[in-house]
C-alpha cells in the first residue's frame, strides 16, 4: 500500500485528486477477490472523474464479488515530481495500491492527445512501456473507448484492446483470466491472449502483421496467431433499456466537470454528420425507455445528492419522448430544488421551448453548432440544418430572454473556400442583428468558437488530406478581420494541437517509435496548451525518421488499404466512400431514424435494429 | 420554520478539500436525507444553511458550527440522526442544538479559533527539542511578529501576534512535537494556522518540517469578557 506524507500533499495543487475516500467509493479486499481491474484515465482527476464509460465498467466489475476494480489518474505535474522523487508508483485511490499489483490494467482512450499520458503512467507504475516486454507478471494493458477504432500508434504498447461497448465483453475478459490465473497462468502471457483473442470485440495487435508497399502506403494486414480474426467488429448492447447503469456513482469532493447526475438517454445517432466519428462508430440509435430512466433518475438522486440531472446523448433533442420524459422529471424533482438540464440542443424552435422549459436561469447562454458558414458546405457535411433554422431558433431564444448566444463552426472542411469562411462571420452578423431588430436596442452577446477539422477514421472523410497548418492559420485570421464588432467574441484552436492530432487519428504501428521518443523527451499532458510542445513532437519525428504528413495532409486513395482496415464499426466501407462522394455533389443523406434506412450495414452486421420508444412506449 | 445550530467534523481523511468542497459535500449530504430543509426565493433556490467560519484547505476539524433552516419543525434529536445517516464516513454530527427567537448569525458572533499542530520530529534529539521549545518561548515573548501574506489580490503585510489570543504551549514527544494556539476572528481579518508555523520555521529557527504538520482545529468560540463559550451554548 501506498502512504501519502502530508508534506507532500501540501505542497501540491488540489492534493483531493490524490486523497480518495469520495461517498460511494467501492472499496475491497483486493486479496479476497479473484482478479482485480485498474480503471485508468490518461488525464487529471477533475476531467476524469465523470467519464461515463468507466463509470459502467466501475459498476459492472464491482457488482461481481469476485471482481475488484479501482480507479487511477494521471497525476499533476507538480505530484508526479514528487512521486518519481520519492519513488512513489503510480496507485489506485481505493485502496492505494500500487497499478503494477493488479491483473489487468484498462485505459479509456478518449482522446488522441492523452497518448503521451498513457507512456509516462505505465512508467510510473513502474511496468515495461513495450508489450513485448511484459510477461505474466505484468498486469494486461488493455484499452478501450472511442480511439481504440484506430489503436495503431498504440499497438506497441497495449496487450490488447477493447472495440466498442464494454458491457457484456469486460465480464468475458475478467471470467477469462480467471480462469488462467486457476490453471496456473497457462502458457503464460501469450496464454491468455490466445484466449481472450477469442471474445467479440477483442483485438490482439501483436497478432497481426502489418505489410508496406514501397511508398509507404500499407500492403496488407495479416492475422499472424490462430486465434486472430480477420476483422475484428465491436460489440455493443442490443437492448440499452436492460442494460446496467451506475445509479450509485462516486460523488467527488472536488469540483470536477460534469458533477451531476448524468442521464443516458440513448445511444448512437443516426443524422448522419459526415465529419461525426461518434454518429458511426456508436450506431446504430437505441434508447432507453422514460419509464427507465426516470426510474434511474429517482436512484442516482437518492444516491448522490445531486442538485442536477444533465440528459446527455449525442443530440439528446433527439430523444422521441423527450417532451414527455422532461415534464416527469420536473414534476418529481422540482420541490427538491433539483434542475433537468440539456446540454446538447437542436437548432430548432421546438428546442428553445424545451430549454425554456428546464431553464430558469438566463444566466448561461444557448449554445447552437451550425458547424459549417453557408449553406452549401452544410450540404457538403450533411447537416441538416438551414439558415431558417438557425434564425427561427435564435429568434425564438431571444424573444424568451436570452441574449447570449455561442456558435461552434469548424474550419478546413473538405470543399470549403474562402466564401464559406466569410459565411461564419455573416452568420455571426445575422446572430447580432436579430437581437436588434426583435428587442429594439443592441445587447447580444455572440461568441464565435472555431475547430479546426481532424479527419477521423470510420467516416466518409477518412480519405481526406486535412488542411496545413498555415492554410488553417490563415483562415483564422480572415475570420478574424472580419469579427471586429465588440460583442463579437471570437476564439479558436492552436493549429499545432491540430496538425498532431491529425497524424495520430489516422496514423498507424509505425507511430509507436514517435510517441515513445517524444515522451523520453518530455511530452506529456498534450491537449493542454500549457504542456503541449510542439518542438519535441517535431523532433521526435526527425529523429525516427517519420512523415507526419504523410499521416495529416495526404489525400487517400479510395482502394488504399487503411491502418483500421481490420477493425469494423459494422458500418461498411463501400457506405462511407458513397457518402464522401455524396459530400462533394453537395448532396443529403436521410437520417435512419425513423424508418428510412440509408445502407450503412451496421443492423445486418451486427444482427441488431434501431429502438425508438416513440408510439412503442 | 425551524433553525438548528450544528456542531460538525472535518475528518482527517478529507482535510485536504477546500471549504467550498466542505460545504457543497454537507448539502448534499443534506438533499440526501430528505429533511424537508428550506430553500432561499428567487429563480435560483438556495438552499439555507451557513458556517460559522471558513476552514483551509489541509486542516481538519472536530468542531465546526453551521446553521441550516427547515420549512417544518422536528425535533433536534430526529434531525441529527437523520443527517449523520447520510453524511460521509469522514463527516460526524455531534450536537444539535435548535435556535429559539431571534439570534445573531454564527459568522457575527463567532471570534476564537483553537488549534492543535502535530509536527512530527526530524532527528529527534536534544538540540532539536530544545530548539523547538527555545521558538515557542521567543514567539511568545515576542511584541510583533510580522508576516506578508501573499495572496493572488497582492502582497500584504500583517502583525501575527496581534491575533493571537494567548501565549501557544508545546509538548515535545518522542515523534512529534504538539503545538496548541488560538486564533482571534476579527472583522478585519485573521491568520491561518499554517501562516503561523511558517513564521515559527522562518522567523524563530522552529526545527521541524512546517509542511509535514497534521494541523486539526479542536473548537470554535464566543469570547465574550474573557469567557469562552461553544456557538451551541449561545443562545
Ligand atoms: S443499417 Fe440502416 S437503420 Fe441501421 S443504422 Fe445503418 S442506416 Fe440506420
Amino acid at each position: 500500500m501506498v502512504k501519502l506524507e502530508a508534506s507532500w500533499l501540501d505542497q501540491v495543487t488540489k492534493p483531493a485528486r490524490y486523497t480518495g475516500n469520495e461517498l460511494n467509493m467501492v472499496k475491497k479486499d483486493l486479496l479476497a477477490v479473484e482478479t482485480t481491474f485498474a480503471l485508468a484515465f490518461p488525464d487529471v482527476y477533475e476531467v476524469g472523474r465523470s467519464n461515463l464509460g468507466l463509470k459502467i465498467l466501475y459498476h459492472i466489475l464491482n457488482c461481481r464479488a469476485d471482481i475488484a476494480a479501482e480507479w487511477v489518474f494521471a497525476p499533476w505535474t507538480d505530484m508526479e515530481s514528487i512521486m518519481r522523487e520519492n519513488h512513489v508508483p503510480l496507485y489506485t485511490i481505493e485502496n492505494m495500491q500500487p497499478v503494477a499489483d493488479f491483473d489487468v490494467l484498462g485505459f479509456t482512450l478518449q482522446y488522441e492527445m492523452s497518448y503521451s499520458n498513457i507512456l509516462n503512467m505505465l512508467d510510473l507504475a513502474g511496468i515495461p512501456l513495450l508489450a513485448k516486454d511484459r510477461d505474466e507478471t505484468h498486469p494486461l494493458v488493455i484499452a478501450g473507448g472511442p480511439c481504440a477504432f484506430n489503436a495503431e500508434p498504440l499497438a506497441d504498447f497495449i496487450d490488447f484492446f477493447v472495440l466498442g461497448e464494454a458491457e457484456e465483453s469486460i465480464l468475458e475478459i475478467a471470467d477469462t483470466v480467471i480462469s488462467w490465473k486457476k490453471s496456473g497462468r497457462q502458457g503464460g502471457k501469450s496464454g491468455v491472449l490466445a484466449k481472450v483473442a477469442a471474445i467479440g470485440g477483442v483485438y490482439v495487435p501483436s497478432f497481426y502483421t502489418v505489410a508496406y508497399h514501397e511508398d509507404g502506403t500499407i500492403a496488407n494486414i495479416t492475422p499472424n496467431h490462430p486465434a486472430a480474426k480477420p476483422m475484428v467488429t465491436k460489440r455493443i448492447v442490443e437492448d440499452l433499456d436492460k442494460a446496467p447503469y451506475p445509479t450509485k456513482p462516486i460523488v467527488p469532493y472536488l469540483d470536477v466537470i460534469h458533477d451531476r447526475v448524468v442521464l443516458e438517454l440513448f445511444r448512437g445517432c443516426s443524422r448522419g454528420c459526415r465529419f461525426c466519428q461518434a454518429g458511426i462508430i456508436y450506431r446504430p440509435v437505441r434508447e432507453r425507455k422514460p419509464e427507465t430512466l426516470l426510474k434511474l433518475a429517482k436512484e442516482i438522486v437518492d444516491n448522490t445528492g445531486y442538485d442536477e440531472i444533465s440528459l446527455t446523448s449525442l443530440s439528446s433533442a433527439d430523444y422521441s419522448c423527450l417532451h414527455q420524459l422532461v415534464g416527469s422529471l420536473m414534476n418529481q424533482f422540482k420541490s427538491q430544488g433539483i434542475s433537468v438540464s440539456l446540454p446538447s440542443l437542436r437548432i430548432d424552435s421546438f428546442s428553445i421551448q424545451l430549454a425554456q422549459e428546464v431553464q430558469q436561469v438566463r444566466k448561461s447562454g444557448l449554445t447552437f453548432a451550425p458547424e459549417a458558414g453557408t449553406q452549401r458546405l452544410r450540404d457538403v457535411i450533411n447537416k441538416g440544418v438551414t439558415e431558417q433554422n438557425l434564425e427561427d431558433a435564435v429568434s425564438a431564444a431571444f424573444e424568451s430572454g436570452w441574449s447570449t448566444v455561442k456558435l461552434y463552426f469548424m474550419i478546413g472542411l473538405p470543399t470549403e473556400t474562402d466564401e464559406d469562411v466569410k459565411g461564419i462571420a455573416d452568420l455571426a452578423y445575422k446572430v447580432l442583428n436579430l437581437y436588434k431588430t426583435i428587442k429594439g436596442r443592441r445587447g447580444a452577446k455572440v461568441t464565435v468558437s472555431v475547430a479546426s477539422f481532424v479527419p477521423k477514421p470510420h467516416t466518409a472523410f477518412q480519405w481526406f488530406g486535412q488542411n496545413a497548418p498555415g492554410e488553417l492559420a490563415r483562415k483564422q485570421q480572415l475570420l478574424k478581420s472580419l469579427l471586429r464588432d465588440r460583442s463579437i467574441s471570437y476564439n479558436w484552436h492552436d493549429v499545432e494541437i491540430s496538425y498532431l492530432e491529425g497524424v495520430f487519428s489516422r496514423g498507424d504501428r509505425r507511430l509507436g517509435a514517435v510517441l515513445l521518443e517524444a515522451w523520453r523527451k518530455g511530452a506529456k499532458f498534450d491537449s493542454w496548451s500549457e504542456h503541449f510542445k510542439y518542438d519535441v513532437w517535431m523532433e521526435a519525428f526527425r529523429q525516427t525518421g517519420v512523415d507526419p504528413e504523410f499521416y495529416n495532409l495526404r489525400e487517400r486513395q479510395k482502394n488504399e488499404v487503411l491502418p483500421w482496415a481490420h477493425i469494423s464499426s459494422g458500418v461498411d466501407r463501400q457506405f462511407l466512400w458513397k457518402e464522401y462522394q455524396t459530400a462533394v455533389a453537395e448532396g443529403f443523406t436521410a437520417d435512419c431514424r425513423h424508418g428510412q434506412c440509408s445502407d450503412c450495414g451496421v443492423c445486418p452486421t451486427l444482427g441488431v435494429e434501431v429502438i425508438d420508444w416513440e408510439g412503442k412506449a | 420554520m425551524t433553525k438548528f445550530r450544528v456542531e460538525i467534523t472535518k475528518g482527517e481523511e478529507i482535510r485536504y478539500i477546500s471549504h467550498l468542497d466542505y460545504a457543497r459535500t454537507i448539502e448534499r449530504a443534506l438533499r440526501r436525507s430528505k429533511l424537508p430543509m428550506a430553500y432561499s426565493e428567487g429563480f435560483n433556490p438556495h438552499m439555507k444553511f451557513s458556517f460559522a467560519s471558513a476552514l483551509s484547505v489541509g486542516v481538519a476539524s472536530q468542531a465546526e458550527y453551521m446553521e441550516v433552516e427547515l420549512k417544518e419543525p422536528m425535533d433536534a434529536a430526529e434531525f441529527s440522526a437523520r443527517l449523520a445517516r447520510t453524511l460521509p464516513p469522514a463527516i460526524t454530527v455531534c450536537r444539535v442544538k435548535e435556535v429559539v427567537g431571534k439570534q445573531p448569525a454564527l459568522m457575527a458572533i463567532v471570534n476564537l479559533a483553537v488549534y492543535h499542530l502535530a509536527v512530527p520530529l526530524e532527528n529527534k534529539d536534544e538540540v532539536e527539542r530544545d530548539g523547538i521549545n527555545r521558538a515557542i518561548r521567543e514567539f511568545n515573548a515576542a511584541l510583533e511578529v510580522l508576516y506578508v501574506k501573499e495572496s493572488p489580490k497582492g502582497r500584504r503585510e500583517i502583525d501575527v501576534k496581534q491575533y493571537m489570543a494567548e501565549d501557544a504551549t508545546v509538548t515535545v514527544g518522542q515523534e512529534k512535537a504538539e503545538i496548541m494556539f488560538s486564533i482571534r476572528i476579527t472583522p478585519q481579518g485573521s491568520v491561518k494556522p499554517g501562516e503561523v508555523l511558517k513564521v515559527l520555521v522562518k522567523e524563530f529557527q522552529f526545527p521541524g518540517k512546517s509542511e509535514a504538520a497534521v494541523i486539526t482545529r479542536l473548537g470554535l468560540y464566543v469570547e465574550k469578557s474573557k469567557t469562552r463559550f461553544s456557538p451551541l451554548e449561545m443562545g
